[in-house]
């Protein structure tokens, strides 16, 4: 069978533009599926093993201050493993290099390595603090290079009022900061968020801790319910002000880790479906016309000798061959691109180890779901070829029927140019083929809206967080609750403009027998530096003398407007109220629980107190503010908007690149596959009707008309559907990848759908006039002598 | 109407191919169209048989079913005493593998391959061929081996269809129109390297054509009417092509 391999070859090699576009759109399904199942394994890989070696905790729990020897109560809580201890600050920063005040928190770490407990942490270069050296830290990995520090470097800090001058020793990570954001803030800001580890002894006695820890992490034994271990710490820290014990579903940075793993899982069924699905699409009608053209081959092959299975398997080859290529450049594509992208999840989480993991099984599986895929593609053809009785194989095919279809009417007809009668008349006579062409060029419209989509959103994100819903320059975090009277302290300060308050509290919201740890912020107003904006940019008031949940807080404890909620102080004097729940609001990012400022003072049954504010400033007089900001002893942390802002920008951009240029590729690949695909064969179907009409005397323009206006109209047809489509994608896509951390709404740019309109229609034109060119060789004479 | 002379009429031989009764009729929508009606026919070991007819006489459907590539509708094919009518898609398969040669009105070689390798396709799944090479020279292509047939003229094309046919030594070459699509000359050369690849490799050979001229170079002639035999006579001399005037 060698020569009929050798047939096989050049054939493919004759038709090798059309075997290429299967092969790349079969290389675009498997290189989605094995770059996003690598990345999905290797974060998986990296989180485990990272969480495993430096043990991170399963439940983490934060008090005021507690006394040290509870350490041993808790270890003795059955199916508690180990229990580690320790004090945590978030203090003011002075950085070299850096106008405005940053915060560090800074971890306690035990003074000896060998003593480390759970979260330990992995020292990256530089060395642990040495005993006895008070003024040592590890600084995080992110801080050392936004700031561009090395170790050696000093920064200042001022530590429980007190001005300290600290040596950063050591670059380190942990596996509770893998997502390093400041608390209470959404969007990471390396340069001005920064965590620090120092020695225990010195941080205690910083902070008059001694004896005392304020955050506890435990591990716990295999089989071990988290929630009762988490209702006996309740029980038990109640009395020290705990905000209440989680688990690593609440644990900021493990929520984000894990909500990307799932979002990942969700992008290896969608996007390869649909790539092997267009395929299976090509290597059908591209099958079909093969065989329809070799059907005098397929006969003397069986006049030869040649069984049925010969035959079928040497066109079986045809179909083979594109995807066996597809599917080696989809899997090193693949690699390459899993690769990327972890190098890009790399600047957004902190690994000890980004670990690639590219998986023999996931290979294995896209090849299988390849070749299946060609071979539901080319059953069809296959069967024919098998079936084709030679002696009927070696008569030309029957001529096709015709019928007058919409153009029944002469008075219609009559309006309808020559070349246009017979474009329909072909639109007409295979119906499902060119309704399958709609479907899959509107695939590739759908890709586009819905890879647009994301962007358009993350946009709309932005746009709420940073220039609706936040309208000051900088937040100002007290490291104490303080009383009113604050207000006069920040007013006084030059350069101030406008200054709003907030008071926020942790609870414990409930409803019937739900219940959820929540911060409650207390606002000063709901239209000033702070507003309340729902995920559809709208502005929500709040009511007096109730509360507003977030949307999906509310439907978490299953409340609506007009249920009365049962409200437990954590700290303070530790209250159980009853509230209203007065309305919700539908908004983009996290989960809030807001009252006015007076009516949360009340709730409380205090005379008020303040945790932070909201300032307007003049730009000016920036510099000067940012070093008062810097010596203050009650500030714990500042936020600068501004500067969030552009961290993220740059952050969300990279990546919000790289994902928009694939899937702008891959669409292109795909619209390409189709339309050319599509010309191809109907210049192959039609080569001697459009010879003959260039012989009566149609230029090359008007028999182009007629062979690319077919899939012209194709394509103007997919457009709007691909739109509907699109947007049925991210609908599904906003369904999926919601969270408690964010909500993505249905929303879409007109941008969006002119970027899929422009791209689309330069494919399609590019794969047009690809084949276009092809007309311009057509041999009349040759075309004509031949038979079909 | 001098009908076939019995299953062992040329010289005592056995017949190589016996047609009994065979009848074809084909459904074209709501017309029955009878192709061949109630044939009987033998051929015998080395005979050139020309079978003539007008377009549509049934004489291909004819060529079509002693080469196993269509089925009749009533009526017996015996191959060597084996019935062809019975055999399964696979015995078929094997039949036309072993024991027949096709020579194409419109030659159908593979586009993509050359002349060796269009004759090659046949040789690998022979089980008894003669080198390519060699079924090439004996139809005068010898020095057009690599040729692709886009590169050969129409009566080389058919002449590396007849290399293709007896490649593997077949037993019955069946020749439909074998020099419908060439000119005059041409179609003469291809005639001669039929009849000497019958006188020289003693083939069993089948020649279907309208062209009456041609009968002259056949051991034997058969007339086909409306599907039926109209007239089955011997030549007593075989012409050479080259003596033929059409």
């Amino acid at each position: 069978m060698k020569t009929l391999r050798k047939k096989l070859f050049r054939d493919l090699l004759h038709i090798r533009g059309q075997m290429l576009a299967v092969a790349a759109v079969v290389a675009c399904g498997i290189s989605v599926f094995v770059s996003m199942s690598s990345v999905r394994y290797s974060l998986e890989a990296s989180r485990y093993q990272y969480y495993s070696r430096y043990r991170f905790a399963d439940i983490f729990l934060q008090v005021k201050r507690a006394p040290e020897f509870y350490r041993e109560t808790v270890k003795n809580i059955p199916g508690v493993a180990s229990a580690t201890t320790r004090v945590i600050a978030d203090v003011t920063l002075d950085v070299p290099g850096l106008d405005e005040p940053a915060t560090g928190r800074i971890v306690s770490i035990p003074e000896y390595r060998g003593m480390a407990g759970l979260n330990d942490i992995f020292i990256m270069n530089g060395r642990y603090p040495e005993p006895g050296k008070s003024e040592e830290v590890i600084a995080s990995k992110p801080f050392m290079q936004a700031n561009g520090l090395v170790t050696g470097d000093r920064i200042g800090a001022v530590i429980n009022g007190r001005r300290k001058e600290l040596v950063i020793v050591g670059t380190g990570l942990s596996p509770e900061y893998i997502y390093e954001v400041q608390p209470g803030s959404f969007f990471p800001d390396n340069r001005r968020f920064g965590i620090f580890w120092m020695s225990r002894r010195v941080l205690e006695s910083a902070l008059d801790m001694s004896g005392s820890f304020n955050d506890l992490s435990l591990s716990l034994a295999h089989g071990t319910s988290e929630k009762d271990v988490i209702m006996q710490l309740d029980h038990l820290f109640k009395p020290y002000g705990s905000l209440g014990a989680y688990g690593r579903s609440e644990q900021l940075s493990d929520r984000f880790i894990s909500d990307e793993i799932k979002q990942v899982g969700m992008q290896i069924t969608i996007l390869p479906a649909i790539f092997l699905g267009v395929a299976v699409f090509l290597l059908n009608i591209v099958l079909q016309r093969i065989i329809a053209t070799q059907r005098d081959q397929i006969a003397v092959l069986k006049a030869m000798g040649y069984a049925n299975e010969d035959v079928g398997l040497h066109y079986l080859g045809f179909a083979m061959a594109p995807t066996a290529l597809g599917a080696v450049v989809g899997t090193l594509l693949g690699v390459w691109l899993g690769r990327g992208l972890m190098d890009i999840y790399g600047d957004f989480y902190n690994f000890a180890e980004l670990v690639y993991i590219f998986r023999v099984e996931d290979v294995a599986l896209s090849v299988i779901l390849s070749f299946t895929a060609a071979l539901t593609g080319t059953i069809g053809a296959f069967r024919k070829a098998v079936k084709l009785p030679p002696a009927e194989a070696m008569r030309p095919d029957t001529p096709v029927v015709y019928r007058p279809g919409i153009l029944r009417k002469e008075s219609l007809k009559k309006k309808i140019p020559v070349t246009f009668r017979i474009i329909i008349r072909n639109l007409e006579r295979r119906p499902w083929k060119a309704f399958l062409s709609v479907v899959m060029i509107s695939l590739a419209v759908a890709i586009l809206v819905a890879g647009r989509y994301t962007y358009d959103v993350t946009d709309r994100m932005l746009l709420i967080e940073f220039n609706e819903k936040h309208r000051e320059d900088v937040t100002v975090v007290f490291r104490d609750p303080m009383p009113p009277s604050v207000r006069y302290n920040l007013a006084s300060l030059d350069g101030v403009l406008e200054h709003e308050y907030y008071r926020e509290e942790p609870v414990r919201i409930s409803f019937g027998h739900r219940s959820r740890r929540q911060s409650l912020k207390g606002v000063q107003s709901s239209r000033g530096l702070q507003r309340l904006i729902d995920k559809d940019n709208r502005q929500v008031a709040l009511p007096h003398g109730g509360i507003v949940l977030t949307k999906t807080l509310a439907d978490i404890l299953d409340a609506r407007p007009g249920d009365m909620l049962g409200i437990d102080f954590l700290q303070g004097r530790q209250l159980h109220r009853e509230v209203l729940l007065a309305g919700t609001i539908d908004e983009i990012i996290g989960m809030s629980a807001y009252m006015n400022l007076p009516d949360l003072d009340r709730l409380a049954g205090d005379g008020g107190a303040l945790n932070a504010a909201y300032l307007r400033i003049d730009t000016g007089k920036a510099e000067k503010l940012y070093s008062t900001f810097k010596q203050m002893p009650g500030i714990s942390g500042i936020m600068m908007l501004k500067a969030l802002k552009k961290s993220f920008d740059e952050l969300i951009a990279k990546s919000m690149n790289t994902s928009t240029i694939i899937l702008t590729a891959f669409a292109c690949v795909l619209a390409f596959s189709v339309v050319y695909n599509g010309s191809r064969i109907s210049l192959s179907e039609r080569a001697r009707e459009l010879s003959s009409l260039r012989v009566l005397g149609m230029t090359n323009s008007e028999i182009s008309i007629i062979l690319l206006g077919e899939q012209a109209i194709l394509t103007l047809i997919a457009i709007p559907l691909g739109f509907l489509v699109g947007i049925g994608l991210s609908a599904l896509l906003s369904h999926a990848l919601s969270s408690e951390l964010y909500r993505m709404p249905l929303l879409f740019s007109a941008y969006n759908f002119i970027f899929a309109f422009a791209v689309i229609i330069i494919v399609a034109t590019v794969s047009g006039l690809a084949v276009r060119k092809r007309l311009k060789g057509l041999d009349l004479v040759a075309v004509l002598k031949t038979r079909e | 109407m001098p009908m076939h002379d019995g299953f062992s009429g040329n010289g005592g031989q056995e017949a190589v191919l016996r047609i009994s009764d065979l009848s074809k009729s084909y459904v074209m929508g709501e017309v029955t169209v009878d192709a061949l009606r109630h044939v009987s026919l033998d051929f015998f070991p080395g005979e050139l048989v020309v079978l003539l007819g007008a377009s549509g006489s049934g004489k291909s459907t004819l060529l079509n079913i002693v080469g196993g590539l269509d089925v009749p509708t009533s009526g017996k094919l015996y191959f060597h005493g084996r019935e062809i009518t019975a055999a399964t898609e696979d015995d078929l398969t094997a039949y036309r593998r072993r024991s027949i040669g096709f020579v194409f009105q419109f030659y159908n070689l593979i586009s993509s391959l050359t002349a060796l390798e269009n004759v090659q396709l046949v040789t690998e799944i022979s089980p008894d061929p003669m080198p390519a090479e060699e079924a090439l020279t004996l139809v005068g292509l010898g020095h057009r081996l690599k040729h692709f047939p886009a590169q050969l003229s129409g009566g080389e094309q058919q002449r590396v269809a007849i290399a293709r046919a007896i490649a593997k030594r077949p037993e019955l070459l069946l020749c439909d129109e074998p020099t419908g699509a060439l000119d005059y000359q041409t179609g003469k050369l291809v005639l001669d390297v039929i009849e000497k690849v019958n006188r020289e490799l003693g083939t069993t050979t089948l020649v279907i054509t309208h062209n009456a001229s041609i009968a002259g170079m056949a051991d034997r002639v058969i007339h086909l009417g409306s599907g039926e035999v109209t007239e089955d006579r011997r030549n007593s001399v075989r012409r050479s092509p080259s003596e033929l005037v059409w």
